[in-house]
């Protein structure tokens, strides 16, 4: 999961280029390409919301926490 | 009291059962209410019963005190004592007066050292508040999207299947990482501190929670031993406590940067909620769409605006042309013969020239006679230079 983009960057990028486009002057070029971009981050962020399943993982005590008389 | 009177066998004295202990019953009766410390055995409850029995054991010397309590009064404390427990008793002796046995009416009971320990644990918060450990200036912010949630919960099912349910509800694709550990007993702190720094290491894990159900004082001691709050306020990623129940105050709930009062409260702090954060995403997504719209029609509007201009600009040039004109027009008119022959003026011509003396003239000569409108010939009848 850390090999992947972080859900956490693609939001905020995504949120970045919505705030841009709403600021209004945009050339229109660039809007097209803050659009595109901006799709491509929406359909991230859903899938890696949508496809992560959730896991839980147990983490155990180091093997010196069972040695005898260490209470 | 009745006045308790001896029967008299000549010299000798002698008192009824019932008259002495009645007697020593009131005697016994001034005596001051007191705190003894024992060991509790031979607990004895029932619904039905109005008291409740136990034999208070010295532990030293194993002399016993027997000792009764209302029962109401006793389930109050909620104390769930068991055998073998010290305690702080205070009432005072009572005599059952049929039996002549002593007991001791207790009014209130409490485990030895609780006292002990809420003192220790005033002074030790005092410390670290000076220190500066519990300072909101020290309040981490819990990331919105955590990698992994690292979870520290106790042995007991309860508290971790809560929280565990919690988190996955709210949010499904949650990455959990739990540790359970004793957190209770002896050896409780270190393995809390251990599993403390076992889930911060974790790679992913980028906020713990520390959960443990409800529990009595000393449950909760643990909680409140000074490596345990260190470890809390010094753990490299932040820490959530959801330790017991909200009048509980144990010392990590201080340190802690966020405390959580139910395993829902928990979750809400750790993890985003998957349904706001999908419709937020689609709400992204359409300020998007419309962005791109709002950019596109501005620059459509100027475009045609542009096109507005470019075709109007030949018919401007053709009516100002046009104006021009119609005024060069009206001057040419103004200096037009034909308007001055209108107002009654006559051009006089002879063989083709503009006569414009008489003398040029002789009697008899034919001109021609332009007027407004047609002209005519005549004949010169006399000259008058």
């Amino acid at each position: 999961m850390s090999d992947e983009p972080r859900f956490e960057e693609a939001h905020a990028q995504l949120d970045a280029i919505v705030a841009r486009l709403e600021s209004g002057d945009v050339p229109l070029d660039e809007a097209l390409d803050l659009w595109r971009r901006g799709e491509e981050l929406y359909r991230l962020c859903v899938e890696l919301l949508t496809a992560a399943e959730g896991r839980v993982e147990e983490l155990e005590t180091g093997p010196d926490d069972n040695r005898p008389g260490t209470l | 009291m009745a006045k308790i009177e001896p029967i008299v066998y000549g010299d000798r004295r002698v008192y009824p059962v019932a008259a002495f202990n009645h007697g020593l019953a009131g005697y016994i009766a001034r005596l001051p209410t007191v705190w003894v410390e024992g060991e509790v055995t031979e607990l004895r409850r029932a619904d039905t019963w109005a008291n409740v029995f136990l034999t208070l054991k010295d532990a030293r010397s194993g002399a016993c005190l027997p000792v009764t309590i209302p029962r109401a009064r006793f389930d109050a404390l909620e104390l769930g004592l068991v055998d073998g427990e010290r305690v702080h008793v205070e009432g005072r002796p009572e005599l059952f007066e049929a039996r002549g046995s002593l007991s001791f009416r207790a009014r209130t009971i409490e485990r030895f050292g609780e006292g002990e320990h809420a003192a220790a644990l005033a002074r030790l918060r005092r410390v670290l508040e000076a220190e500066g450990l519990f300072a909101p200036a020290r309040k981490r912010r819990l990331p919105r999207f955590p990698r992994a949630v690292g979870l520290l919960t106790g042995t007991d099912a309860a508290a971790r299947g809560d929280l565990v349910t919690a988190i996955s509800t709210r949010y499904p694709p949650a990455w959990l990482v739990v540790h359970e550990t004793r957190v209770q007993g002896r050896g409780a702190a270190r393995r809390i501190v251990e599993g403390l720094r076992l889930l911060a290491e974790h790679p992913a894990v980028d906020v713990v929670v520390v959960a443990r159900g409800g529990g009595g004082f000393e449950d909760l001691l643990p909680f409140s031993e000074e490596a345990v709050v260190r470890a809390v306020a010094s753990c490299p990623v932040p820490v959530v406590s959801a330790v017991g129940h909200e009048q509980d105050e144990p010392l990590c709930d201080l340190a802690a940067d966020v405390r959580a009062s139910t395993p829902t409260a928990a979750a809400r702090l750790v993890v985003p909620d998957l349904d706001e954060l999908l419709s937020g995403l689609g709400q992204s997504r359409r300020r998007l769409a419309a962005g791109t719209r709002q950019a596109l029609a501005r620059d459509r509007g100027r475009l045609e605006r542009t096109g507005e201009r470019l075709r109007a600009a030949p018919r401007l040039l053709l009516e100002r042309r046009r104006a021009t004109l119609l005024a060069t027009g009206g001057r040419l008119r103004t200096l037009s013969p034909v308007a001055t022959l209108g107002r009654g003026y006559a051009i006089v011509r002879s063989g083709g020239a503009i006569v414009r003396e008489a003398a040029s003239l002789s009697p008899g000569d034919g001109v021609a006679v332009e007027l407004a409108a047609g002209s005519f010939d005549a004949r010169v009848d006399e000259v008058r230079p």
